[in-house]
């Protein structure tokens, strides 16, 4: 009977789709972080933001703006009009790190994945070198290929993110062990089957790291790229405006909101791994 | 399952007929271009026949200490490096002639067992089966009566990462089972288990090779005990001395025991028997150090 159960339910599987398994092992996954571990993990991370605060509170630093100064910022901000306003401007970073970074990780991706095709190696090569050139530095380039504004901003922070996405992506398929190649192959896969089935497929969870890891520095760009493009606002721009008017308090305002988008996008990317790869929660376990 | 050819396990009623070759490796010679411009040559005139035994599976296994080349003559019978010279050849089955062995047509089952880990256990039996060209269906019905046959059913479900290692050679031999082969290489399948995993997987390995007379496992090991109990052939692989009594670069094959004439091949009671302590001390003490 229990054989039978068994039997059932893998023939349930082997007719599922990839996403109908990963709403299976969803449930895993909340049963195993919705347990005393998270609980656990919650009240250290409280326990660590009241000591920053406290810091904070307490600082003997007189640059760095203290904790109700920056909270009046916030407020003045809040009820600022138009391209000043805080939405705004949020607004406008936002979309220009999720346009940005959605282009950089589709082109970072084609690039490092034709990596293993000989003909396309320098093209590889050549966009990891490129990581120690600042980006700023093709500004005019950018400027004779796009329109100033937002395509140049988009070009722009797409470009620089690449750089650094390939280099990482390069890396991760680099580290396939040659033991997977001899494997597929002797299971009698031809060359795509090979390339989908090891390169590709295993490897999409830890590209979403890479991604994760590197819309950081992403964040470090747009500020850059924004400074150079004022024309529409966002978060770089009104930190480059509040820094030449030695406004600190504003300045750590939109510091502040940078540091909570990034922890926010971070949980998305784990959310979206473990959502369309279960198996990558066990890999991280073990 | 093709339960029609299928063999008991056990000795024989009179000695098995030994039948045409089913696999054919021919004075093969692997050298490998070094940093400083030398050649280092890990085989030379490496040749060994395995013959259809009838009523039989095929279990034979190279045996011989660490850098003998086991795994230079793995690769070079699975087809995955090509010998500087020399050749293997290969049948498709029963009665037909041998052709130049092609990738895909050997089935390795590496020392860690890898499997695809981004894929559920059924899913490693399947896929890589329904690639290869078997029915989608055929390669399910086949896939369940394995798990069945071989106590995987309650795994069927999990991730490559949750099983035991025991369980994850299981999967890895299957894997390889499931594409309707018959030559499959263990690398190294006894190495670090303790004495009642060896038996284990010893009698696994002699289930799985029992079902079908065709299947030809070749293992690749130095494990002497573990070698004389499973094999009905035993190779030695090792380095010749040339008259001054040093070794001569590249290895072959230094010395063929063939267990059926011993009378040792399908014995259960093989490690009981005078013959075995003997030939067992022999290789130990007197061939290994020689190799």
């Amino acid at each position: 009977m229990k054989y039978e159960i068994w039997r059932m339910a893998m023939e349930n599987v082997a007719n599922k789709s990839t996403l109908s398994n990963a709403r299976d092992s969803f449930g895993e996954m909340v049963r195993v972080y919705g347990s005393l571990g998270a609980f656990a993990r919650s009240n250290l991370t409280i326990v660590w933001i009241g000591l920053l605060l406290l810091v904070w509170f307490f600082n003997p630093i007189k640059a760095l703006p203290f904790p109700g100064e920056v909270l009046h910022a916030f407020r003045r901000m809040w009820s600022a009009d138009g391209s000043q306003g805080l939405l705004y401007n949020v607004y406008v970073t936002l979309k220009l790190n999720i346009v940005g970074l959605g282009y950089a990780a589709i082109i970072s991706l084609a690039i490092a994945y034709l990596s293993v095709i000989p003909l396309f190696q320098p093209v590889n090569k050549m966009v990891q070198w490129l990581r120690y050139i600042p980006i700023v530095g093709f500004n005019l380039v950018f400027l004779t290929l796009f329109t100033i504004g937002w395509p140049m901003k988009v070009a722009m922070l797409t470009t620089g993110m690449s750089f650094f996405l390939v280099t990482s992506m390069t890396g991760v398929i680099a580290s396939i062990p040659r033991m997977k190649y001899e494997l597929a192959k002797v299971l009698g896969y031809n060359d795509w089957q090979v390339f989908y089935s090891v390169i590709v497929r295993p490897t999409l969870p830890t590209m979403i790291d890479m991604i994760a890891q590197n819309a950081a520095i992403g964040w470090v760009m747009i500020t850059a790229i924004e400074t150079y493009n004022r024309t529409e606002g966002g978060i770089g721009s009104q930190i480059y405006g509040y820094s030449s008017t030695n406004n600190l308090a504003e300045v750590y305002a939109y510091l502040l909101i940078i540091g909570v988008i990034a922890v926010l996008e971070d949980w998305l990317f784990i959310l979206i791994k473990r959502l369309m790869f279960p198996y990558s929660l066990i890999a991280e376990r073990a | 399952m093709d339960d029609q050819s299928g063999c008991l396990p056990g000795p024989l009623a009179e000695q098995p007929l030994m039948l045409e070759a089913l696999l054919c490796v021919e004075n093969v010679s692997k050298e490998f271009p070094m940093n400083d411009g030398e050649t280092f040559v890990a085989l030379r005139d490496f040749s060994l026949t395995i013959r259809d035994i009838e009523h039989k599976p095929q279990i034979v296994s190279l045996l011989g200490p660490s850098g003998a080349g086991k795994t230079t003559a793995l690769r070079i019978i699975a087809a995955l490096d090509r010998p500087t010279s020399g050749q293997v050849q290969i049948t498709d089955g029963a009665s037909q002639k041998l052709r130049p062995v092609r990738v895909g047509d050997v089935g390795v089952v590496f020392q860690r067992y890898p499997l695809f880990e981004d894929l559920k256990v059924i899913d490693n039996l399947i896929k890589p089966a329904v690639s290869s060209g078997i029915p989608a269906k055929e390669a399910k019905e086949k896939a369940l009566c394995f798990l069945d046959e071989f106590d995987l059913v309650r795994q069927g479900l999990s991730w490559p990462l949750q099983l035991s290692g025991g369980q994850r050679q299981r999967v890895a031999i299957l894997q390889q089972l499931m594409q309707n082969r018959h030559f499959i290489i263990l690398d190294e399948p006894f190495s670090g288990l303790d004495p009642v995993n060896i038996i284990s997987v010893i009698n696994l390995i002699n289930r799985i090779a029992h079902q079908h007379t065709l299947n030809t496992f070749i293992i690749i090991t130095h494990d002497v005990t573990s070698a004389l109990v499973i094999s009905d052939h035993v190779y030695l692989l090792g380095r010749k001395r040339d008259e001054k009594g040093e070794p001569i670069p590249g290895s072959s094959v230094m010395k063929e025991y063939d267990l059926i004439a011993e009378g040792l091949a399908y014995r259960p009671d093989i490690e009981d028997l005078p013959r075995f302590a003997e030939l067992r001390k022999e290789i130990r003490l007197t061939e290994f150090p020689r190799l």
